[in-house]
């Protein structure tokens, strides 16, 4: 029965992953008062290159091939980690957070390798963007992480959500305030969202993410695209999970489990619209700029870290 | 309060020759009201005027010095101005209202028995006298005065935080929060060890940085060059010789409650360490200056440690000479600025290779000079001699021969840069033919009362004077 | 203890950690404007705190501080500092001169100082630790901005922010000083933040610029 709930759960995120992209989609153009396209749009899109022909460049080698696959099963990998209307995943105990990080990891430096297997410049330019920040980003996101695995004293992700469920919603903890700003922070430049990156750009030499994506086509891109889409759908379900979990269900009722999908759906609406906002509103930052943005990011994570040792909250 | 009024009565004065005979008048009743709080000091022990003003021997000796210094300043200021003349900046009755809200801050630093609103009129010395360091509007003298604001208001900012932990302990002794800033509360509360100690140097340590850098000491005093350079002269004489003093007034207030509570070593400790570092890096940057009175500035900063180094030494000698050092270096000091200024009108620079050859072309107040030269680096038979010598006495009595030590060095250097800046300007040809070579009837009374101050003190005190610093040395103790 | 009454527990014992997201904030940001947005905000958090105070401690003066501190510092000073930088037709630049990334690092470090001299002065005080190491923070954090930022409008807010600090740690150690000394020092820095206005003008008047880095003409 548990096993049937985690199932469900992760084809929750698999499959409401571009659900989530348009809906976002939507609200920025309504932000930016425009019409904007349909919710269901991202899945019409994915069907449209799932029927194409998936055409590879005369110079790239297996690697090419191989690169959407492998991000593809690694973001699965990834999402089934992240518990979202119960208290448990698929993959719940037998990976702990640093699997997490390093699982997207792999996933991206997949499609880096991909990208420069191509063979076109920005491919490799955008590669190499990703790169850095990519690298940048994983400091914030482990310490992050770190402190709160210190207060809850478990490694796994569905262990720290049940900890926090057990802690009185208004005690304000400081450490967690600075984790959640220190992770939405990289929440945004792992999925390549504003200020970091301009998902809707057209220009490629403002690319990032969509600049690895040139070369592809077809069944490979529809892979891309949608393990993006899952990121950022687990990406923020991870936010929900650890810092406002309240609502979940722990037993195995019916109605508990309704209601806590009900609560999650809320939530992510919120983090949505958040999102939303925050894209519409800021500027995409220069790149010399990124890694002050992911130092703002470190250091609050630092800072959440040593809080650990005095807070003990 | 005379001065506060004094302040508004010239405002309404717009003709520029009555606010200069308004401020004498006020002026004089300031001075006279000063005088009748001393003497009744001095007849009754202390005064006390509801809960935040008190006035006792210690406050009377600075008043005494306040009264003094201001109205030679005042006396000079009528000539000064007029002989500038008009248009460069606001208008007389400004600066003659201005000088009195500042008078008017310093008074009140003299006269709170509330530490709370000491600091409130620290700050407002700071307010008051920055409008009148940037009185002229040119580049240097803004600069100057910016500069004087923001470090003096975060100079100050510490000091209050060191009042709040000062309170902070007060409190937790036990003390009503009415009374935790009341300095007698505070003093009998002290030898008790009520307080904490730990947090009484804790706030010792924030108010020696804070109100050292209003005093001037090393570390803090990079406005002091400035200001007191760019100020017009009479200001320049009112912050060397006042406000320093009050400052230092302040710290004896909390140098006393912080003894009384730890012993003395660790305060004194303190003040000896900025008073010998003030004293060598002001004597020694003396010797390398260009401006006049830059190079004034750094000899009041120099004399600021050696009070300091009184203070610290402790003992009957040191504390003599330190409080007799207040009143003789601002004596001293306004004599030297007086002299500066008539320089400056004359030779129109205060570039000390620009002045050549005053000897023969402005004998009066070359002499003048020459006097208040002497006498700051404290030969005899002037004042500071004394004042210097029992500070000195008091070194070798308690065996702190590094400090003498240097204390003679730094002396011995004063006295050769001095010489050279004064030799400098006063023998050589003279390069510009001043207009004005005469003293004007306020000059002369000004720097004449200042001189013979300087010189009659070398030679004898007068009793009055006697008496009252030894009542203002026992509250010390 | 009621709604309000839980409600002010919460907000002494918890708020001091939007002060520190405010302190980091303030390191990083590269605009007048926003700089001046977040002093208001922290003195919004502050005047929450003197208020809830108020209430815990039934002191009537902490109330009339609260609401003269939210007059003052949320209100009429950021409105001054916009009336300001739009007549000194400043550029919005803050001019730092160190790079986000080591202005968050240096206040990161003060944070972590401001807990470590919280914890060795340990039980000498009866308030929340987290908010006296926010205080101590902000009055670092002031001193920081001061000195990093080149444009005489930054240093006054350095000087503000570090008056919030002060005045943080007052609040919390005593509980709130005699009330005529509270307004006296509410008064001396109106008056400090007037003579700093009519300096600055003189300043951009005189020199054409606000950048205080380039006021050396006065050495040695």
């Amino acid at each position: 029965m548990k096993i049937m709930v985690d199932i469900l759960q992760l084809l929750l995120l698999i499959l409401g992953a571009p659900l989530v992209r348009g809906i976002i989609a939507r609200f920025k153009a309504r932000l930016q008062k425009r019409r904007g396209a349909s919710i269901w749009r991202p899945y019409v899109e994915l069907f449209k290159l799932l029927r194409k022909e998936d055409l590879t460049p005369p110079t790239s080698s297996a690697v090419f091939r191989l690169a959407p696959v492998l991000l593809f099963g690694c973001t699965v990998c990834v999402a089934a980690f992240i518990p979202v209307a119960h208290v448990s995943a698929l993959l719940g105990s037998r990976g702990d957070f640093f699997l997490l990080v390093y699982l997207l990891g792999l996933g991206r430096f997949s499609l880096s390798l991909g990208a420069l297997d191509g063979g076109s410049a920005f491919g490799g330019m955008g590669a190499s963007r990703e790169a850095l920040i990519s690298s940048l980003a994983e400091v914030p996101f482990l310490m992050g992480l770190v402190a709160l695995a210190i207060l809850s004293s478990r490694a796994d992700i569905t262990g720290m959500v049940a900890w926090t469920l057990h802690q009185n919603i208004f005690n304000i903890s400081t450490v967690h305030i600075l984790a959640f700003t220190s992770l939405a922070m990289v929440v945004l430049a792992e999925t390549g969202r504003m200020p970091v990156d301009n998902p809707t750009t057209h220009l490629e030499l403002t690319m990032i993410h969509e600049g690895m994506l040139l070369e592809y086509s077809g069944p490979s891109l529809a892979l891309i695209e949608w393990a993006s889409a899952i990121k950022l759908h687990a990406m923020l379900a991870l936010l929900i999970a650890l810092f406002g979990p309240w609502g979940m269900a722990a037993g195995g009722s019916g109605w508990g489990l309704a209601t806590a999908l009900l609560l999650y759906c809320a939530k992510v609406t919120v983090l949505m619209v958040l999102l939303s906002v925050i894209e519409s509103a800021a500027a995409k930052l220069r790149m010399y700029l990124v890694p002050d943005f992911l130092g703002v990011a470190s250091a609050v994570s630092a800072l959440a870290v040593i809080f650990t040792m005095w807070v003990k909250r | 309060m005379i001065p506060v009024l004094g302040a508004g009565f010239i405002l309404l004065f717009r003709n520029p020759r009555f606010a200069t005979r308004a401020a004498l008048l006020v002026g004089a009743l300031e001075v006279l009201a000063l005088g009748a709080v001393i003497w009744q000091v001095h007849l009754q022990g202390e005064l006390q005027e509801g809960r935040y003003l008190r006035a006792d021997a210690l406050s009377a000796f600075f008043l005494m010095s306040i009264a003094f210094v201001s109205g030679i300043v005042l006396i000079y200021s009528s000539g000064y101005l007029r002989h500038t003349g008009e248009g460069r900046f606001s208008s007389p009755r400004w600066f003659y209202a201005l000088v009195f809200m500042f008078l008017f801050t310093m008074i009140s630093v003299c006269l709170s028995a509330n530490l709370g609103l000491l600091w409130i009129m620290m700050e407002g010395t700071t307010l008051a006298s920055a409008l009148l360091v940037g009185f002229y509007n040119t580049e240097g003298a803004i600069e100057a005065g910016w500069k004087y604001l923001i470090v003096c208001t975060v100079g100050i900012a510490f000091a209050l935080f060191g009042t709040i932990v000062l309170y902070l302990a007060a409190v937790k002794a036990g003390m009503s929060p009415a009374s935790g800033l009341d300095w007698i509360s505070l003093m009998n509360a002290a030898p008790g060890m009520a307080l904490d100690p730990h947090l009484v140097k804790l706030a010792f340590v924030f108010v020696i940085v804070g109100y050292g850098t209003k005093i001037g000491f090393v570390p803090m005093h990079s406005w002091l060059p400035d200001a007191h350079a760019e100020a017009p002269t009479p200001i320049s004489a009112l912050l060397s010789a006042v406000l320093l003093n009050c400052a230092m007034y302040a710290l004896m207030r909390y140098d006393v409650i912080v003894s009384r509570t730890v012993g003395p070593a660790f305060s004194h400790t303190l003040l000896l360490i900025f008073g010998v570092l003030s004293m060598v890096v002001a004597g020694l940057l003396i010797l390398v200056q260009r401006n006049l009175k830059r190079l004034l500035a750094y000899s009041s900063i120099e004399h600021m440690g050696i009070i300091a180094i009184g203070l610290g030494l402790g003992g009957p000698l040191g504390l003599l000479g330190a409080l007799l050092h207040t009143f003789n270096h601002s004596a001293a000091k306004s004599l030297l600025f007086f002299g500066a200024g008539n320089v400056r009108h004359n030779m129109g620079t205060l570039r000390i290779d620009g002045i050549q050859g005053i000897s023969r072309t402005m004998p009066q107040t070359s002499a003048a000079l020459v006097v208040g030269g002497l006498a700051i680096v404290g030969l005899p038979p002037f004042s500071l001699f004394i004042s210097e010598f029992a500070i000195l006495s008091e070194a070798f009595a308690q065996a702190h021969y590094l400090v003498a030590a240097l204390f003679l060095i730094v002396l011995s250097v004063v006295f050769g840069g001095f010489a050279y800046h004064l030799f400098r300007m006063l023998c050589g040809k003279p390069g510009r033919r001043p207009e004005n070579a005469r003293l004007i009837p306020s000059e002369y009374i000004s720097m004449g009362i200042a001189a013979l101050c300087v010189l009659y003190f070398g030679v004898r005190i007068p009793h009055f004077f006697n008496v009252l610093l030894h009542e203002a040395m026992a509250v010390l103790r | 203890m009621g709604l309000v009454g839980i409600a002010t527990e919460k907000i002494l014992s918890s708020f001091s950690v939007f002060l520190f997201l405010t302190i980091i904030l303030l390191a990083v940001a590269r605009r007048i404007s926003t700089s001046v947005l977040l002093f208001s905000l922290q003195s919004a958090i502050i005047t929450a705190e003197v208020l809830a105070t108020g209430f815990q401690e039934k002191l009537a003066s902490a109330y009339l501080v609260g609401i003269l501190i939210f007059v003052i510092k949320v209100v009429a000073i950021p409105r001054a500092f916009f009336v300001l930088t739009k007549r000194l037709k400043t550029v919005h630049d803050v001019k730092a001169s160190t790079t986000p990334s080591q202005s968050v690092f240096v206040v990161a470090v003060m944070i972590y100082l401001s807990y470590a001299a919280v914890h060795s002065y340990g039980g000498a005080v009866r308030a929340p630790g987290d908010s006296l190491a926010a205080a101590i923070a902000l009055i670092l954090t002031g001193a920081f901005l001061m000195v990093s930022r080149k444009k005489a409008l930054m240093q006054v807010l350095g000087l503000l922010v570090m008056e919030n600090g002060i005045f943080l740690a007052a609040l919390l150690t005593t509980f709130g000083m005699p009330l005529v000394i509270e307004i006296g020092i509410f008064f001396d820095i109106l008056m400090g933040l007037l003579l700093m206005g009519i300096f600055m003008f003189r300043i951009s008047d005189t020199f054409e610029h606000l950048d205080v880095s380039k006021l050396r003409r006065l050495r040695g």
